[in-house]
């Protein structure tokens, strides 16, 4: 009776799609394909505007996709569920982006900092602003005319004030005809894509304890998962499974306490000693802090179709001085895999014993299938927050290289692959009370939350990076609920060299920089995007949203927009047929928010001690919060 | 799973007498809201701005501008008004811009009451007479007055 069913629906589905495709002459071509892939191979079946890991490679490819990346819509945060940020879409060339033009903008009306990136599902574009989290549907047949529809979910105004870096929000994530994303204060929403109306609001904590929802969430199969932020409000830093089509909560995932907190059990096999043992998540902490870890998981989530295994980042341990924490402190900074079903710790890796600078690892972690020294591996590229490049087994956890990307970096010489640990440079520790000078890079990092991608024409990884050190005083601190849990005075600057922004082509397989394209003034804190017509596109703090030649980084083509660019660039096919590529101009987030009035330049320790770091934001980057659409 | 279903019905029920209890209770109170402290916006019904209120006796006091640094420091509110009052998640306090009043009785009232958009009351935490002394710290900010200022 079932299947007899299933087949009717099938065949239903495929004669939708078939009359779909006849009767629109610029309906994107390759969803024929995906359906055809999908029967064909046992790989991960694409969804509609996807195109399979196959066929997504190009000829000689320096590495192979290990999940179908998106060819016409975008529909998960990164694009795809392996974090590539890779495009297949080609008619924006290296050849033609000269005659790129600005096809459309849109105004949100919040302006805060426009950090993440809008989808791209069934000719509809999705964002999601800043608190109040509104979530706009734009009709991409008709971008002048007015929004299909707003949704206002009015989250609880007290989260604004226990949010750390500016009201952000990092986007959405859609699947089933659900568009799902979080808001500050800690719900997760669901809303019906086509009609606006909320499916399902779920709470996932308590803002008033200081959590609060800033991350993207990742939908896999009939599940969504979401961290929280607040680590430096004495959070515990987890993360969230709940069901797609419920938003009943599955189960949670705890960054330290008992290993049932963060659900480590007889499947757990980090790699390396010192990751191993019992309870860590509570023994490695002294003074019980644990309780008030931090740890939480503000970045990005990305999951393995054939491990069947997801993949994120822990933010740094509960309060900046370590003296109040002795111990290694498990498992803030920290890699995990998981089972994403049961949400058990498969391995885990923590690149940072016992945090001395507040190096959240809550970056992007790229899956990719590459030679690795002769050898086919399933690699996890993790271009981190501290100032180096890892590349690890991502069966194992293992890692197979920590390599420099930015030469500023002091606070170690390296790390040792055979026990995992960083060579750490006693001149830069900090102590409870000194004043550490000079420490590369700064709390901000190497590279923030902001995501690089990869381009399988070039093997190279195209990283948003930092030059920015800091002076690091760590300050006893008490633990009052709603609070900030801080315990430091920072005190941010440019780094050495004359520049303090770039984009790094990074050779993966090399493990070097290729070229680097300097900014002399601010960080570089806008998401990376690239594309199969070999042109990368990026932002500045300044304005500028750029297109660059992936082989040679020649800049092809840039325009000053109003607002300094924190977003994260997208691609897709529009309903006539053609590439577009979307960018949010608006300011803000943790450095960002120096630009705006309710922070004043005269104390450079203020921001978390960013002021010092953002001279000259003001008369250059106004608050503003549009939305740019470009097209040939 | 019966009782459930009859549970349920029967918390409904009961949340639903419950406040209509409340409602008539707060329909039978008529009595104006008492206010003791001075008010942050405009008062209806009269010409005159508002009382000053009042005047933090520390303004001038070197020693309780220190202690008010100290006690910034101590309740945590450098972490989210910044370092030295700067701004980051809650306002700079070292510039013009008072969104809840200037007065020495505005920003103690911003202080113990707390405000929507974040800032927790700390009147039942903090003591009045250190307080004061945080509002002078407060209002010493960006001025010859301001004790450590930063460097």
């Amino acid at each position: 009776m079932l299947s007899r069913f299933a087949k009717f629906f099938i065949a239903l589905i495929l004669a939708v799609i078939a009359l779909w495709t006849w009767t629109w002459p610029h309906a994107p071509g390759p969803i024929a394909g995906a359906v055809l892939a999908a029967s064909a191979s046992a790989e991960p079946a694409p969804s509609s505007g996807y195109d399979s890991p196959s066929q997504a490679t190009p000829p000689n490819a320096a590495f192979n996709f290990v999940s179908p990346v998106p060819n016409g819509d975008w529909t998960e945060p990164a694009g795809d569920l392996a974090n590539t940020r890779y495009s297949p879409l080609n008619q924006i060339t290296v050849g033609n982006v000269k005659n790129l033009r600005q096809i459309a903008t849109f105004a949100d009306g919040i302006p805060h900092g426009h950090e993440g990136q809008p989808l791209v599902v069934n000719g509809t574009m999705y964002i999601v602003t800043p608190f109040p989290n509104n979530l706009i549907a734009i009709d991409l047949k008709n971008l002048t005319g007015p929004v299909k529809w707003m949704f206002q979910p009015h989250p609880d105004p007290v989260a604004q004030g226990k949010a750390c870096c500016d009201v952000v929000n990092r986007g959405a994530a859609y699947a089933d005809g659900l568009v799902v994303y979080q808001l500050l204060d800690n719900h997760v929403v669901a809303v019906n894509a086509t009609t606006g109306q909320q499916v399902w609001r779920t709470s996932t904590g308590n803002v008033y304890s200081g959590e609060t929802a800033t991350g993207a969430p990742l939908i896999v199969k009939d599940k969504v998962y979401v961290g929280n932020s607040g680590g430096e409000l004495g959070v515990r830093g987890k993360l969230t499974c709940l069901d797609l089509k419920t938003g009943k909560i599955l189960w949670v995932a705890y960054s330290q306490g008992p290993d049932s907190d963060v659900r480590i059990g007889p499947d757990f096999h980090p790699f390396y000693k010192k990751d191993q043992g019992t309870n860590l998540g509570t023994s490695t902490w002294g003074n019980e802090l644990w309780q008030h870890g931090g740890g939480t998981v503000w970045g990005w989530i990305s999951y393995d179709p054939e491990l069947n295994l997801i993949y994120y980042g822990t933010g740094n341990p509960g309060v900046w001085d370590p003296g109040m924490r002795p111990g290694s402190d498990h498992w803030s900074i920290t890699i995990f895999a998981r089972d994403p079903d049961t949400g058990y710790a498969r391995w885990a890796y923590q690149i940072e014993p016992h945090d001395n600078y507040d190096y959240d690892e809550i970056m992007e972690n790229i899956l990719i299938d590459m030679d690795w020294h002769g050898r086919p591996r399933k690699l996890l590229l993790h271009p981190a927050r501290d100032g180096f490049y890892f590349v690890l087994d991502r069966a194992t956890g293992e890692v197979l290289s920590a390599t420099k990307f930015m030469d500023s970096t002091n606070w170690a010489t390296g790390f040792d692959l055979k026990t995992g640990l960083p060579d750490k440079v006693q001149d830069k520790a900090t102590h409870e009370g000194n004043v550490t000078m000079g420490i590369c890079p700064s709390s901000t990092g190497a590279k923030e939350v902001v995501p690089s991608a990869v381009s399988p024409i070039t093997g190279y990884d195209y990283i948003p990076a930092h030059n920015t050190c800091m002076n690091y005083q760590a300050l006893p601190a008490n633990y009052i609920a709603g609070t900030t849990f801080l315990g430091a005075s920072v005190k941010m600057y440019p780094g050495p060299g004359g520049f303090q922004g770039a984009l790094v082509a990074w050779d993966i397989k090399n493990e070097k920089p290729v070229w680097t394209i300097k900014d002399p003034t601010f960080p570089v804190y806008s998401g990376v995007l690239a594309t199969a017509g070999n042109v990368v596109f990026y932002g500045t703090l300044e304005g500028w949203f750029r297109a660059v030649d992936a082989r040679s980084g020649d800049i092809l083509w840039q325009q000053k927009l109003p607002s300094g660019i924190i977003g994260d660039p997208m691609t897709y096919i529009g309903p006539d047929g053609k590439q577009y590529v979307a960018i949010y101009s608006g300011i803000g987030g943790w450095m960002g928010a120096v630009a705006f009035p309710t922070i004043s330049m005269t104390d450079p320790y203020a921001a978390l001690g960013v002021v010092g770091a953002m001279k000259g934001i003001k008369q250059v980057s106004p608050p503003a919060s549009n939305i740019y659409i470009f097209g040939l | 799973m019966q009782i459930r279903f009859v549970a349920l019905p029967l918390a409904v029920m009961a949340l639903a007498l419950t406040g209509c209890e409340n409602r008539s209770v707060a329909q039978g109170d008529t009595s104006p809201i008492s206010s003791s402290s001075a008010a942050i916006g405009p008062i209806p019904g009269t010409d005159q701005p508002n009382p000053l209120g009042p005047i933090d006796p520390y303004i001038n006091d070197v020693v309780a501008l220190q202690e008010g640094r100290r006690l910034f420091v101590w309740y945590n509110c450098y972490g989210c008004h910044g370092g030295h009052g700067g701004g980051g998640m809650g306002p700079s306090l070292r510039d013009q811009d008072w969104i809840y009043g200037d007065t020495d009785a505005d920003i103690f009232n911003s202080i113990a009451q707390g405000r929507a958009n974040g800032m927790p009351a700390w009147g039942t935490r903090i003591p009045q007479d250190q307080i004061w002394k945080i509002v002078a710290y407060i209002k010493s900010l960006n001025t010859p007055r301001e004790p450590d200022p930063p460097r």
